[in-house]
Formats: structure tokens, sequence, C-alpha cells
């Protein structure tokens, strides 16, 4: 998991309190809410430079950050970005 | 649907059918709708009707002795129900989407116990979702479950419980034990005789008067085994089970309601006693019935399309489902209402305005106002502008 994403979603998580963030952290129950979602979508993006496709775009996909950062990096592979820090 | 060679070839069933189950309740629930409304008390004789004729049981599995109805038959039995009166279609639809909850996610020896307790018409179930200070949120919770030597302490206040009065069993949310957060939500099933009610406060609302959703405070010890799913659980529950079911189910009930109203107005218009005080030239009346009618098929196009679009479904977090199945939900408040006024207005002052009148619209126009309000319209649109920015592709289901 790239290190900027942990740092990208501290701020969505309210009540993280302090732990650190890993593959198995689960997002919603640290405190990510439907409500916040164009944010993050937006956030991920600025900060990867890619666009998730509508089809991640489910519970799935946001349940943990090691889930979430699987379907950042199948994103980067395939715009050619490319996976440097994993 | 059987065709007619495989109905010739069955022994002639002596088991009624979820129809006339059906049609044997809506005769005892519309004989007590006027008295039910006008005192504001839960239809403790609907509620009778639907313990002896299985109905409790619709959507328990045929093998725990329920009538193994699908959430098209639920729907069908709403819509039903709904045109005798709103509350007491409310009444069994949401019964109906804790049962499923049952089934989907109990556990045993749980499950199997509840479940022939509920086919045999001995378990109606009470919803308490609503909290105080939560603004309708119902994926958080304030109230903690405590956990104490393998059982779990329940101290729950609930404003607003459609029957709690009258139920056998609650499902209610309540914080997990140890949660981190309001979001880690738990779905417990406690017995009466598992927990003190206290009702508290009075029940005078507009409409759905029948429903009697007064307060409840309920305090008890449950066991561990009652946690439906597993704890922290419920958001998953409330995705799968609980917004299908309800928004559907809902739906369902307010549309049998102005179907109820449209087909009263038609009868009085038709009556040989009243036809003289109709004016069935007048293109007035005529645009208006047929406004009213073009709602309700809207409405029941959109329910059917929907509930054939989400049954095959495991998964419905995708924009695209969720969209649809709140879309059904605000264009049916919005339309079985509207439907409703356009036959007030049709009607005019003495059969469109008066409580006395055969058309009984007055009363089907108070319930059904609430129906914007039953999870507010004004929160989905907010939740559906968001889902709108997730589905670029604008991908219809």
């Amino acid at each position: 998991m790239d290190s900027r994403l942990p740092q990208l979603l501290t701020p969505f998580l309210k009540y993280l309190g302090g732990q650190s963030i890993t593959e198995d952290s689960p997002l919603p129950a640290l405190g990510l809410d439907s409500m916040q979602s164009i944010e993050l979508l937006f956030a991920i993006e600025d900060t990867f430079g890619i666009t998730l496709a509508d089809e991640y775009l489910n519970d799935a996909t946001f349940a943990t950050a090691g889930t979430l950062w699987s379907a950042i990096a199948t994103t980067m592979a395939a715009e050619g970005g490319g996976v440097t820090a994993l | 649907m059987s065709t007619p060679a495989a109905t010739a070839q069955r022994p002639r069933s002596t088991t009624p059918s979820i129809i006339e189950r059906t049609e044997r309740v809506a005769a005892t629930v519309a004989e007590h709708a006027r008295r039910t409304d006008e005192e504001a008390v839960f239809p403790v004789e609907a509620l009778t009707a639907m313990r002896e004729s299985g109905l409790l049981g619709l959507v328990v599995p045929v093998e725990y002795g329920g009538l193994g109805g699908t959430l098209a038959d639920l729907l069908d039995v709403a819509i039903r129900l709904g045109r005798a009166d709103m509350s007491a279609a409310m009444i069994l639809t949401m019964h109906c989407q804790q049962a499923a909850a049952i089934v989907k996610y109990a556990h045993e020896p749980l499950r199997r116990g509840l479940l022939r307790r509920i086919a045999a018409g001995e378990v109606y179930l009470a919803s308490v979702t609503t909290e105080a200070g939560k603004g309708g949120h119902l994926l958080s919770a304030e109230a903690g479950l405590v956990a104490d030597e393998g059982s779990l302490v329940i101290d729950r206040f609930a404003p607003i419980v459609t029957g709690g009065a009258h139920a056998d069993g609650f499902l209610m949310t309540m914080r997990s034990p140890n949660a981190a957060s309001p979001s880690e939500v738990s779905l417990i099933y406690a017995d009466r005789d598992q927990v003190n009610v206290t009702a508290s406060g009075e029940w005078q609302p507009l409409g759905m008067r029948a429903s009697h959703s007064g307060a409840l405070t309920l305090k008890g010890q449950v066991p561990e085994g009652n946690v439906v799913g597993e704890h922290g659980a419920f958001a998953r529950i409330a995705q799968d089970v609980f917004a299908p079911y309800a928004h559907l189910g809902w739906a369902a009930c307010w549309l049998g309601t102005a179907c109820g109203g449209l087909s009263r107005v038609v009868d009085l218009i038709r009556s040989p006693a009243e036809r003289k005080r109709f004016d069935t030239g007048s293109e007035l009346l005529l645009s208006r019935l047929a406004r009213s009618r073009q709602r309700i098929d809207t409405v029941h196009a959109l329910l059917r399309h929907t509930e054939r679009t989400i049954a095959p479904l495991s998964d419905l977090s995708a924009p695209r489902h969720q969209l649809q199945l709140n879309a059904l939900k605000i264009t049916a408040s919005e339309q079985c209402y509207a439907a409703v006024n356009d036959l007030v207005e049709a009607l005019g002052l003495r059969h469109g305005y008066l409580k006395d009148s055969p058309s009984m619209l007055e009363k089907a126009l108070r319930d059904l106002r609430s129906a914007s309000m039953n999870y507010s319209n004004d929160r989905l649109l907010l939740a559906d502008g968001r889902l709108v920015l997730l589905d670029k592709g604008v991908t219809l289901a």
C-alpha cells in the first residue's frame, strides 16, 4: 500500500483515534460514511492522477484500506501510471 | 403462474393460497379501518387475522411452516391490504421486513425456533431503529450493548416504534459492545419476556393513526446468540434486507392506498344513487381521473421493475441500484399522495374532503402524507445527489 493512501484517508476516519492504518483497517467502522464519498473520490483521483471506473464504486472497494488500494493499484497499472511503492 | 395443463393435473389443494389468505385479512382490516383511525388505536383484530391466516409467516420458508412467499408476493399482499388501510398494510410489511432479516441473518438455534413461532402466528415483530438525537440516521446508534458473561444488557429508548405495545418480539439496533464508533451497529433480537417494555407519550398523529407508533423503553438481558448477523453487521443487513424491503414494501402499501381511493371513487361515480351528481362529460373530472390513474400506473411500473432488478442481486451497493431503490421510494411517496390529491380535487368538498364519504379520500390523503417523511425524502435526495456523481456512465438498472 502506497504511503500516500493512509495519509489521504486519515481526515475521513474520525474514529481512527491515533491508530495506524493497515490494509485490514475497516473503513466504515472507522468513520468513513457514504456522505463523504465524493470528497474521498476526488482526493484519491487527485493524489494518484487516476480516474476510478464506475464498477469500483461499491461497498466492496471501500471496505478496507487494502481493498481500496487494490482498486487504485489496478487502475494505475491499467492507465499506465505504474505502481512504484507497494 | 401455472399453465392450464399443469393446473389440471395437480390434485386440488385444500391449502388456501396467499391471495385467499390476504383477501380474508383484508376484509377484517376494512371492517375496523374507520374506528382504528378515529381512535388512533392499533388494529388488534387485523393482527389476529394476520396471525390466524398465516400471513405473519409470509416470508418464512415452508420448511419452518411459513408460506415461503417471495418479495414479489409481499408486494401483492401489501398492495391488497393498502387498498383497505395503509396502517395495517405497513404493520404487516414492516413485520415481514424483520422476518426476512431473521431468515437471512439469524444464527441457529435462534433462527429455527423463532421462524417456527413467526410462521405459527405466535410472534409479531416490531422494529426498533429510531433513537432520540440521531436525526433519522438509520446506520448509527447511540445506546450501547454491554457484554456481561455471555449475555448482552439492553437499555434502549426509541421515540417511534410501530406496533411496539403489541409486539411479541423486537429487532433493535444498538451500538456494538466496545464499539470504536457509532457506526458499529449490531442488530439484536429480544423476546417480549426478555425485556421490560415501557410505553410513554401519546400517539395522536395526522395520519397512519392505526399504526400506533409510540415511544418505548426496553430494558433487559438477552443471550449473545440473539445477535442477528454478527456484531457490527447492521450496515450490511440494512443494505441487503431492510432497505429493499422498506422501499419496495412501503411503495406497495402507498400504491395500494391510492388504488383503494381511486377504486372507491369510480364505484361512487358509477353508483345508481350518486351518478346523477357527477357530470361524466366534464373534461375537468375526466382529466383529473386520468391523471390519478396515470400516477398509479407509473408507480406500479417502477415498483415491479425495481423488484425484478434487485431480486436476483446479492450486492445492492452499486450506485445504479441504490439510485433505483431511492427513486422508487421518492416517486411512490410523491405520486401516490398526488394521485389521491387529484381525486380530492375531482370530487370536491362532499366526497373529497368529508370524513364520512364512502370514498375515504380524507383518510387516504392523511395516511399518504406520512410517505415523504417515512425515511425522509430530503435525506434520500442528498444521498442520491452524491450517488449520481459516482455514476458517470449513467448506467440504468
